[in-house]
């Protein structure tokens, strides 16, 4: 039986974020939008659904100034993440 | 990129995709291994001169390399505000720089005071016997120190995969097993040609990959 994947990680945007986050300590804002080539707004909106999902943690300061947003997964991402990688390869070596 | 639904293919390829893209992302500037091989081997060329030419500057010449700290910590803010993105390894990394930092301290404290509670010993060894054992603490010390400059120049190459670093350090390691055979003169000659090879040449080499990012990130 497959278990459905997370619809809130199931989406282009989102996993991106994730995935880049996994591997890091933080991120800031920027450079999730440099590597995804997404936009502001949309970055913006899917950064909340993950953050309201409680998979990331989003923290904003000052830096030089200006105002800087940083991204950090939370302990709930990383299992989030691990099960729907686990469920991806079921579905795809069962369709193999 | 959009909110778009994936199939279980592009899934797998986005993930593998985005965590490469996270794991190439560490910024160094390069500042801090030049600095470093240029301090640290100027002052062993200059104390290698002092043994040889027999001469004693005013000062002693390792004060640069304590003095070399301030613009260390200046570098460091400075990355630090530039970094987008903090990895694990990048943490690491920089606690075992700062334990090395720590480490270097420590061992110069041992062996100087080491060394002062054996010169008594040693003066009246001459004395009683009138042989000279010619043993200079400094020479041991110098591999001490060596060794030291290894560590964390090979966990950083390995963790950044920079072959050309960790030839370096493992130059600092051949080199400290050989000081133990060599006279003092010789034990600093080869510690500046270990930061010249573990720090400055790579540090030059970072410092042109980054440079060259930045332009080509700037067009």
């Amino acid at each position: 039986m497959f278990k459905d994947l997370d619809p809130i990680l199931h989406s282009q945007l989102r996993l991106a974020v994730i995935s880049l986050l996994i591997g890091v300590k933080e991120a800031e804002f920027t450079f999730i939008r440099e590597k995804t080539n997404a936009t502001a707004g949309n970055l913006s909106v899917q950064i909340n659904k993950l953050k309201e999902a409680g998979y990331i943690d989003v923290s904003k300061q000052f830096k030089d100034n200006y105002p800087q947003t940083l991204c950090k997964i939370t302990p709930q991402g990383i299992t989030a993440f691990e099960e729907y990688v686990k469920n991806l390869q079921s579905y795809l070596s069962a369709g193999r | 990129m959009e909110d778009k639904k994936l199939s279980e293919q592009e899934s797998l390829a986005l993930i593998t995709k985005m965590i490469h893209t996270a794991k190439n992302s560490f910024v160094d500037t390069g500042i801090g291994p030049i600095l470093w091989g240029l301090v640290i081997s100027i002052c062993a060329i200059i104390q290698a001169a002092q043994i040889h030419y027999d001469f004693r500057l005013p000062i002693d010449i390792w004060w640069l390399a304590l003095g070399a700290i301030l613009p260390q910590i200046y570098i460091s803010i400075q990355e630090n505000r530039e970094r987008k993105v903090r990895s694990w390894t990048d943490q690491i990394i920089s606690y075992v720089w700062m334990t090395f930092g720590f480490g270097i301290f420590i061992i110069n404290f041992i062996t100087s005071t080491y060394a002062q509670k054996i010169g008594p010993v040693l003066q009246e060894y001459i004395q009683l016997t009138g042989k000279d054992p010619n043993l200079f603490f400094w020479s041991y010390g110098s591999s001490f120190l060596m060794f030291l400059y290894g560590v964390p120049t090979i966990i950083t190459a390995a963790a950044h995969k920079f072959r050309l670093m960790l030839a370096g350090g493992i130059l600092c390691w051949v080199c400290s097993i050989v000081g133990v055979y060599t006279p003092v003169k010789i034990d600093f000659l080869m510690m500046a040609l270990c930061a010249i090879c573990a720090w400055l040449i790579p540090g030059i080499i970072i410092r042109k990959k980054y440079l060259s990012q930045r332009i080509s990130s700037n067009v």
